[in-house]
Order: C-alpha cells, then sequence, then structure tokens
C-alpha cells in the first residue's frame, strides 16, 4: 500500500477540500485525517458506524493535599509551572514526567492516565464505494499529537494490509511541528498544497525543508492560482529548480467554497471536477511511477 | 494589556487582524508577537527592521560514561522512553525529551549533565511606524515548539500598553502556551462548516482557561451561519465581522497594507479594540 499524504505549511490554502476530492476520485482507498487539533475531513466525507475509542498517551499528577506537608519541592522543580502556590497541579501545564512524583518525601503525588482524545475507525460512502475512513480528536489543550497521529496512521495501515488496499490518502496538520513529522513516517508521496502569497510561499519553503531531511518526495498544488498569478510563476519556477514536480493550478472558485459550506465533496461539482481531475491524474501518475 | 490572536482552523486571517491591529496602535508603540513559530508569517506583511537575533535551546541530557554504571534509573524513571540504556552506553533519543531535568537529577552517579540543544531563534525588530515585532522561529525538523513559544512570549516590552499575540493555529500545547497568560483572546474565524468546528474546540480551550474571549469572523458575507448559532449557544460575543473582499485578498497575497485594500478595516478593528479595552477593564 502506498501512502500520500497532503500537507500545506501555512493552514487554509485548501488542503482538506483537496484530499476528500482525491479521495472520491481515487475510489479505492482508505482515508485518514492526521489533522488531531482539528479535524474537517469527517466534515466532508461524512462516516457512518464511526467505533470511538479512547487514546491515552500520558500521564497527569495528582497531589493529595492531607499528606503535602507544603515543602515546596515540587514546584521549584516541575520545570512547566505546572503546580500552584497552593499546590494545585495545573492539568493544561502537566507535561506527566512525574519528576514531582518522585521526589516527594511524603509521597503525596500520583501520576495518573490521562485521557487525551479519542480516535475513530468509520466508514463513509462516496460515490457508490464504501471507504474506510480514520480520524481523531484530541482534547483541547493536550499534547501527545505526534502519537495520536501514529496510532491513527497505525490503525489505518493494518486496515490497509488486511484489505489489500492499494493507497491511502491522508490529510495533514499545518504547520511543520509535531502532528506533522509524526505524519511523514513511511509515507511516500506528500502533496503540498499551497497559495501564491506571501505567507504561502515562506511556509511552502519550509514545508519542502522538511520533507527533503525527512527524505519524502513532494509534488505542488497552487491553489487560489489567480489571486496573484506572477507569484504563481515563482512558485512554479522554484519549483522546477528544486526538481518538485507541479501537479498544476487551481483557481480561487467560489463554487468550491460553495460545496465546502454545504458539506459536499468539491468534485461532485462538474466544473470543479474538470478542473480537479487533470491535477489529480498528475498526482497519481507521480506516485505510480515510485517504487 | 495582552491581547492574543488565535483560531481553531489555519488560514483563517489571524496573522492579518494581529497585524492590522499592531499598525492602528502604532503611536502607542505596541509589542506584536508572532507565536506562530513553525510557520511565522507576521514579519512578512508588516515592514520592520531586524535588529537582533538570538538562539533558543532546551536543556537535553549527556551522559558521562566515564562515571556512569548503567544502573538503569534514568531510563526507568523517564515517562518519555528518551533514554535507553544498551550494555555498553546509554542512548539518548534528543526528539522524544521533553527537557525534564528528572533523568540528571535522580543520576545517583551524577554522570547524566544537561547540554543546550538548539530549537530555533528569536528575531526582535523595531516598527518603523511605531513599536516592536518578536518572532520567534523554530528550526526545521524540531519537534518542541512550546518552549521557544514561552521565550517569544517573554521578550520584548512586557510593560507595554498593548501587546498582541499572533497565534499558532490549533487547540493543542502550542496554541495554549500562546495564549495562556493573555488578558484577552480573540478568536478570528470563518462562516463555513471548518470555521464553525474548529471554533467550538477553541472556545473550549480559552474556557478551560478562564479566559475573556470574542469572535471575528472573517470573510463575512450575508449571515454568520453555524458560528453565529455558536456564539448565541455559548454566549460568547461577535465583536465584528470582516466583509469578504477578492481585492484584500489579492493584495494580502502581495504582502501590502491591508487597511489600503479595504479601507473599512481600520474602523472595523478600532471597534474591536474598543470593545476588548471594555471588556478587560
Amino acid at each position: 500500500m502506498k501512502e500520500l499524504l497532503v500537507l500545506s505549511g501555512k493552514g487554509g490554502t485548501g488542503k482538506t477540500s483537496l484530499t476528500a476530492s482525491f479521495v472520491y476520485l481515487a475510489g479505492n482507498c482508505i482515508a485518514c485525517d492526521y489533522d488531531v487539533d482539528a479535524s474537517n475531513l469527517p466534515i466532508l466525507l461524512h462516516p457512518d458506524n464511526a467505533q470511538g475509542q479512547e487514546f491515552s498517551a500520558g500521564l497527569t499528577a495528582v497531589l493529595d493535599q492531607g499528606k503535602c506537608i507544603d515543602c515546596g519541592l515540587c514546584r521549584d522543580l516541575c520545570r512547566f509551572d505546572a503546580i500552584s502556590s497552593e499546590y494545585q497541579i495545573m492539568t493544561l501545564s502537566c507535561e506527566g514526567c512525574g519528576f514531582c512524583a518522585e521526589v516527594c518525601p511524603v509521597e503525596a503525588i500520583k501520576m495518573q492516565d490521562r485521557s487525551s482524545g479519542r480516535w475513530f475507525s468509520s466508514t463513509a460512502e462516496i460515490n457508490g464505494k464504501t471507504i474506510p475512513l480514520f480520524y481523531a480528536e484530541l482534547r483541547p489543550g493536550e499534547e501527545n499529537s505526534g502519537k495520536l497521529v501514529a496510532q491513527v496512521k497505525n490503525e489505518a495501515r493494518r486496515k490497509g494490509r488486511e484489505g489489500g488496499y492499494p493507497l491511502l490518502i491522508s490529510d495533514g496538520s499545518p504547520g511543520i511541528g509535531c502532528p506533522v513529522i509524526s505524519s511523514l513516517v513511511e509515507a511516500n508521496l506528500a502533496v503540498i498544497v499551497t497559495e501564491p502569497s506571501v505567507s504561502g510561499f515562506h511556509d511552502l519553503e519550509r514545508v519542502q525543508e522538511l520533507l527533503a531531511i525527512r527524505g519524502v518526495s513532494s509534488i505542488l498544488v497552487i491553489n487560489k492560482a489567480d489571486l496573484n498569478p506572477e507569484a504563481a510563476d515563482d512558485m512554479e519556477k522554484w519549483a522546477g529548480d528544486n526538481n518538485i514536480p507541479c501537479a498544476g493550478r487551481l483557481p480561487y472558485s467560489r463554487q468550491l467554497a460553495d460545496q465546502v459550506s454545504a458539506g459536499r465533496v468539491p468534485v461532485i461539482q462538474k466544473e470543479l471536477y474538470e478542473l480537479i481531475l487533470p491535477v489529480w491524474k498528475k498526482i497519481r501518475a507521480t506516485l505510480d511511477g515510485m517504487n | 494589556m495582552e491581547i492574543a490572536v488565535a483560531s481553531g482552523k489555519g488560514g483563517t486571517g489571524k496573522t492579518l487582524v494581529a497585524t492590522c491591529l499592531t499598525r492602528i496602535l502604532a503611536e502607542h508603540n505596541p509589542v506584536l508577537i508572532d507565536a506562530d513559530v513553525e510557520e511565522p508569517n507576521a514579519g512578512l506583511v508588516i515592514p520592520h527592521q531586524l535588529r537582533r537575533t538570538f538562539p533558543v535551546y532546551r536543556p537535553v541530557p549527556e551522559v558521562d560514561m566515564n562515571n556512569c554504571t548503567l544502573c538503569g534509573k534514568c531510563a526507568e524513571l523517564c515517562r518519555f522512553n528518551a533514554l535507553v540504556v544498551l550494555p555498553a552506553e546509554v542512548m539518548v533519543f534528543t526528539e522524544l525529551c521533553h527537557s525534564c531535568g528528572l533523568c540528571s537529577y535522580v543520576c545517583p552517579e551524577d554522570a547524566i549533565n544537561e547540554k543546550d540543544h538548539k530549537i530555533g531563534v528569536i528575531e526582535e525588530s523595531v516598527l518603523p511606524g511605531g513599536g516592536q515585532l518578536v518572532t520567534g522561529r523554530l528550526l526545521v525538523g524540531e519537534v518542541q515548539s512550546p518552549p521557544l513559544i514561552k521565550v517569544a512570549r517573554e521578550t520584548g516590552g512586557q510593560d507595554a500598553q498593548y501587546r498582541l499575540v499572533d497565534c499558532p493555529p490549533g487547540t493543542t500545547c502550542p496554541a495554549i502556551e500562546s495564549i495562556r497568560d493573555s488578558d484577552f483572546c480573540i478568536l478570528v474565524t470563518e462562516p463555513t462548516l471548518f470555521g464553525a468546528h474548529d471554533l467550538e474546540l477553541s472556545l473550549e480551550a480559552t474556557r478551560m482557561l478562564g479566559l475573556g474571549t470574542g469572535i471575528i469572523i472573517n470573510r463575512w458575507q450575508e449571515d454568520d451561519g453555524e458560528v453565529g448559532k455558536i456564539a448565541r449557544d455559548q454566549d460568547i460575543p461577535i465583536l465584528e465581522r470582516i466583509p469578504y473582499s477578492m481585492e484584500l485578498a489579492k493584495s494580502y497575497a502581495r504582502g501590502e497594507n491591508p487597511l489600503e485594500a479595504l479601507p473599512e478595516l481600520r474602523g472595523i478593528l478600532e471597534k474591536v479594540i474598543e470593545q476588548v479595552k471594555e471588556r478587560v477593564g
């Protein structure tokens, strides 16, 4: 099974709209949403039969006020400012390292499992086919987003192996940090969805730098290209100079916004289908040409 | 007063709002902190002059094998599996380390020292119109952004009349680190299903922090849609609406001054400032 990962660096460039479209056009595939902070692929793919599982990767400190002797050692040693002057554990700040529990002279602190979110296995009916869809929801304020991404990826890949699926298409997170780095593991090709703005270009360069460090090949899609056609030209030239193929340009489209507003996969609409299909064909050909 | 400009979804206009507020407040010498250290963009859309750059490090363990007895206590206690004891050495996985310092503290032989591991830089600039820009820039490939965000927030005039924080998208640790000590949080959203879904998550985060919160709807067209319903249900004020404008989108893409592309934007954001001042008191 090959994995196609959709990234962007900058948020809001159209990752999720295009990922849903690619899933529709690919047909026989598994779909996955790694944006565990703000999972939006299910809004377009409308999952059925969602089975949720608790995700608990870390720990949190719990302090027994009755035992505490006010020595202050835990507070002095905690590097995350997670213990207040009144010895309240601030769960949002606690990293679960267990330093406080280890040093407490009266064993007033215990480490407890902390549920950080949930991940879901589901199916989506797309163009007459039943497609497995995996996604997750990290609780606000939680960390371990990288571990949750890894969990979702492992589940999706297992399903892929068992069902003999040829392709996994995944929607990544914005940025270049923890969840993005985790999503790169075993990815064959990254589609970078960018926009021709000063911010889009800057963020594209950073995400490409990360992909190069991690040895993941990439292909570019310039979305909202008519926002600034000259900048789109510059991006294509930059891609050429860096040996990154360009799958095409897509215009800033009212129809696409309308489709997304209605919670529909963009390519269901004829004009969008005609715009996005050639882009998908190039991506598919690039992916198929890879070992 | 410190105002965090945040959003669950990326690309809703956080940087647009934060930089325009900074431009409008120029006479008060505001401090703008770009805490979106993975993809810092504020400096691309507001003119500034770089004055100073300094590196930011986080501590990671280094095991002195001359003193190490391979007792294994460090690896046993590390909750992040960042240390592995092998027959003749201790391996450190820097990426997994959270810099808590426990290993070095518990080592019975004092064989673990912490060394500096560079995670990014802080760029301090002056804004020609008045004020400062502090940009945190994560090194590409680094996993841990919260320590860098913390330093960015500690840089720049702490007693400035207005501090603005341009936050990373999302609701997990980097976003929380950016907004936790602010006086007020402006959530910038868009009237789409994605915007509404991610707004709900952001509101959950600001509620947990007990942080005063208001909403700006960007790219507003005819109605507030699902966002309006969420705001009503949760009793969160919609501070203002920025109308959809192709002219603004095109000019912003070129990095030009948005206050010129959409002249009414100044008035809209001045009203936002008034409302935030009233709410913070």
